[in-house]
């Protein structure tokens, strides 16, 4: 389950070969800067391709014929990874021994992501007027639903306070007021300057030999000159007091979202102690969040904390009575308090070792996953295994936690307080 | 201990074991060459057991299964079950559903080491006072957090709208009242009225043999259990639908809807069941899926949004197909496909349709057996009604087209209709 990179023109494949699935996963991604003007853009360009192409009129023609090659799903692949993103198609499909063949389906898997990525349907040379307006009202609808998921409404609040100004900030579909202004012509504009600018990293996992998915690629995707754009991320620790906001919404619960810095990010020597500093404090049900605000203190539901440590930022949620919000906020901050303090027990210190083991180890039995791992580290030039990585933290000291900790700053604190009475609200 | 059956498929290349331990507990075993080993302990015991017998009140508050689920993970010791997988390495969950209580756990190694936690922890209840009034602060605070979402709302109005007194109407979690009366002692009642091995089941996915798995329960499990599970009569249902509508506000942007269609023909024949439900998912395809006219239809019309979609439950005591999505116009909507049904009732099911579908069900059940968490979740839906998981192979090779047109002049009775709504806010 090694990957193996292997060049074809500009762009890369990397293969993971192995016959341990009944189904296959191919994907390509682009990485992009997120910025205001093409985030949104892009949000809508990858639907709009989904639309119809010069072989397949409509969705309808698209969902048909993937599934003719036994339930095929493409999806689109749309990952931030700190101030950057990666864009581009997946899809999962059954492996050769099921649908026979030499190759399986991946050639025909390979034609309809290449029908949908490269040959779009156009009119006059221009995406189609049709398809781009009825998914920018779908876009807009997104965009609005926002507030259907209190919790992670909370969150993204929290990050726009907490990154203010930064792509990382940003929502990759964009806001609401500037979908009306897209058109054919600018998204189409988009469209051609995104093929133009870079080239992709295909991935493949699967039992097929790496030369037969090279030529495969070689046939569909002959797009293949131009630079990978650099991965490019701003990581710093903010100074100044914490930004603070509240809002009301017509809900039982609150939600707390509090929002930290740090300096350290992948590729930093202390990453993996901060790993192990974000499992300590709430990333497992072993961590002081969920056993002592939680379960000793009873004060929420969910407690956790979760860290982007592509970016250096770390968020503790929680949603609580609204009348428990300060006495919730301050057990949590104890808890990092207590943490940086030194204060790790040894039966929650192995509990987080182990529970980042797991997670490495449960990479090997998800192909989407595992690529993930590898794109990850692709992005910040590290050539390091999953099992190198998974030793990397096995190795994290009790010393280099509490360093890990110190490098964690306050920088934003977002409340979503609910206006209803959950007790009147019962029928 | 029984004797072990031995479950093969060819075309899968797979097969697992089934043995009763002599302590009453059915194990299954399902040995998989993966990183993650996958193991679930289920009692057949979820929200609609909570019933009234004989038309007496219901011998426990609503909400209790899943309390108890909640309340199971703490020790005499003082200790937490979660910090003890924790300490192995081991990642544990449970979950409560209508139908099911089950208690799970993730793990790469140490493996009989939280094999026989998960034994231990199910199999010793200990509740007191204060532990139970700590566990109702919390608890509440999850049954907020439901009613801020919209979606399970939707969800659980449109079975208030389906069903006149059916528990399926009940909300799992209960609500802040009933699991107020909730006591250590009501604890304890239902522990020892529905927590019977013989109406639990162990599955394993993974990295265990049969006989690994069979040794970690003889070392916790006691000889024979004294007493049988006492199987409860769910109330009677009548066949009419409560309501035809339910509407509520919510916090969305948008109105979103949940049509529910009450299935009045639930087989009593756990294969027949098994039969009904393939040929249901099949039939959904058909007809909702995103690769039929009608989703294409109603997209291109901007009436739905792209997550429009439909789902078909069955169990031994209830069924319902749900489709649910986002429209400015649910009731529009629901016109729709109410008047594309009629025209395929006119024109008849397209056998294209059929085997096309029949492919994509076909694959994606050959797909579930890439994950040992997907395949132990599939076993545990055969495994009570004593049924094979290879079977559902066999089920929709050999499903005819005439059964799925029967099941579609049969099912669809728009008197048995529900459509729930939660629209927006006033003023958003």
């Amino acid at each position: 389950m090694i990957p193996v990179k292997y060049k074809i023109g500009d762009a890369e494949l990397i293969c993971i070969q192995t016959d341990r699935f009944k189904s296959e996963f191919f994907s390509f991604r682009y990485t992009l800067p997120v910025t205001v003007e093409t985030a949104q853009q892009n949000a809508l360009l990858t639907s709009v391709l989904k639309r119809g192409t010069e072989k397949y009129a409509s969705k309808l023609e698209i969902n048909r014929r993937l599934d003719d090659l036994y339930s095929t799903t493409i999806s689109t692949y749309s990952r931030r990874v700190g101030d950057m993103q990666r864009l581009g198609l997946s899809a999962d499909f059954l492996g050769a021994r099921y649908v026979g063949g030499k190759y399986g389906v991946l050639p025909e898997v390979m034609e309809v992501m290449a029908q949908l990525w490269l040959h779009p349907m156009r009119e006059n040379g221009r995406l189609c007027h049709d398809f781009v307006e009825r998914e920018k009202l779908v876009l807009r609808d997104a965009i609005r639903a926002a507030i259907n998921n209190p919790r992670g409404y909370a969150l993204a609040e929290c990050k726009k306070l907490l990154c203010v100004g930064e792509p990382f900030a940003l929502p990759l579909i964009g806001v609401e007021e500037t979908v009306d202004a897209i058109t054919a012509e600018t998204l189409t504009d988009r469209y051609e300057a995104l093929l133009s600018s870079s080239v992709p990293t295909f991935w493949y996992v699967g039992a097929l030999l790496p030369e037969q998915v090279i030529a495969l690629v070689e046939t569909h995707f002959p797009m293949l000159t131009g630079t990978r754009l650099a991965y490019e991320t701003v990581v710093a620790k903010g100074e100044g007091d914490p930004v603070l906001k509240d809002e009301e919404m017509p809900l039982c619960q609150g939600k707390l979202s509090i929002g930290f810095r740090t300096d350290i990010s992948h590729g930093d020597p202390l990453a993996p102690a901060m790993l192990m500093m974000n499992e300590i404090f709430g990333g497992s049900p072993a961590s002081k969040l969920f056993l002592n605000v939680r379960e000793r203190r009873s004060l929420c539901y969910h407690c956790s904390s979760t860290l982007y440590l592509y970016k250096g930022v770390l968020f503790a949620n929680a949603g609580m009575t609204p009348e428990n919000r300060a006495v919730t906020e301050e057990a949590m901050l104890g808890e990092l308090a207590d943490l940086s303090a030194g204060n790790i027990s040894r039966v929650e210190f192995e509990a987080a070792q182990r529970s980042l083991d797991y997670s490495c180890r449960q990479l090997f039995d998800i192909p989407g996953a595992l690529t993930d791992f590898y794109d990850g580290r692709l992005l910040i030039n590290s050539d390091q295994t999953v099992e190198e990585y998974r030793k990397t933290v096995g190795d994290v000291t009790r010393e280099q936690v509490i360093e890990a900790a110190s490098h964690v700053r306050h920088g934003a604190t977002f409340f979503l307080k609910g206006t209803l009475d959950g007790e009147e609200d019962e029928e | 201990m029984s004797e072990i059956t031995i479950h093969t498929s060819e075309l899968l290349g797979e097969r697992y074991y089934h043995t009763v331990h002599k302590s009453g507990l059915p194990i299954y075993v399902f040995p998989k060459k993966m990183s993650v080993t996958h193991a679930l302990l289920a009692v057949n015991y979820g929200s609609v057991n909570n019933v009234a017998f004989s038309g007496k009140k219901p011998p426990f508050p609503d909400g209790i299964a899943h309390f108890l689920e909640h309340k199971l993970f703490s020790n005499e010791d003082g200790s937490d079950s979660f910090e003890r997988f924790s300490a192995l390495g081991a990642d544990a969950n449970a979950y409560t559903s209508h139908t099911r209580t089950v208690y799970l756990f993730s793990a790469t190694d140490r493996l009989q080491e939280s094999l026989g936690e998960l034994i231990d922890f199910v199999t010793h209840p200990y509740f007191t006072p204060e532990t139970v009034a700590k566990e109702q602060g919390i608890i509440a605070e999850e049954i907020r957090m439901c009613r801020d979402n919209p979606y399970d709302r939707c969800y659980y109005n449109m079975l208030d709208g389906l069903y006149h007194r059916h528990p399926v109407k009940t909300e799992i979690c209960g609500s802040v009242r009933s699991i107020a009366q909730i006591t250590d002692q009501t604890l304890y009642d239902c522990y020892a009225a529905h927590y019977r091995l013989s109406n639990m089941a162990l599955v394993v996915c993974g990295e265990l043999s049969v006989d690994e798995v069979v040794a970690v329960v003889d070392a916790r499990l006691p000889q024979c259990e004294a007493k049988a599970h006492v199987e409860e009569a769910l109330a009677a249902e009548p066949q009419t639908i409560h309501r035809s509508r339910v509407i509520d506000r919510g916090q969305v942007a948008k109105p979103i809807f949940s049509i529910g269609v009450k299935d009045i023909a639930v087989p009593a024949d756990p294969l027949e069941r098994a039969k009904r439900d393939a040929g249901m998912a099949i039939l959904s395809e058909m007809l909702f899926s995103p690769s039929g006219e009608l989703y294409n239809r109603l997209y291109e019309g901007g009436q739905i949004s792209p997550e429009f979609s439909a789902d078909f439950a069955l169990t031994r005591d209830f069924g319902f197909l749900q489709i649910s999505g986002e429209a400015d116009d649910p009731e529009a909507v629901l016109e729709e496909i109410l008047a594309y049904l009629s025209e395929i009732r006119a024109a008849g099911l397209s056998q294209t349709d059929f085997e096309r579908c029949r492919r994509v069900e076909f694959a994606e059940y050959i797909k579930s057996f890439d994950s040992t968490e997907e395949i132990a979740n599939t076993l545990l839906a055969f495994v009570f009604d004593d049924a094979s998981l290879f079977d559902h192979a066999d089920i929709l090779k050999n499903m005819e087209f005439s059964y799925v047109e029967g099941l579609f002049y049969e099912f669809f009775d728009p008197e048995r209709v529900t459509l729930s709504v939660v629209e927006p806010q006033e003023g958003v």
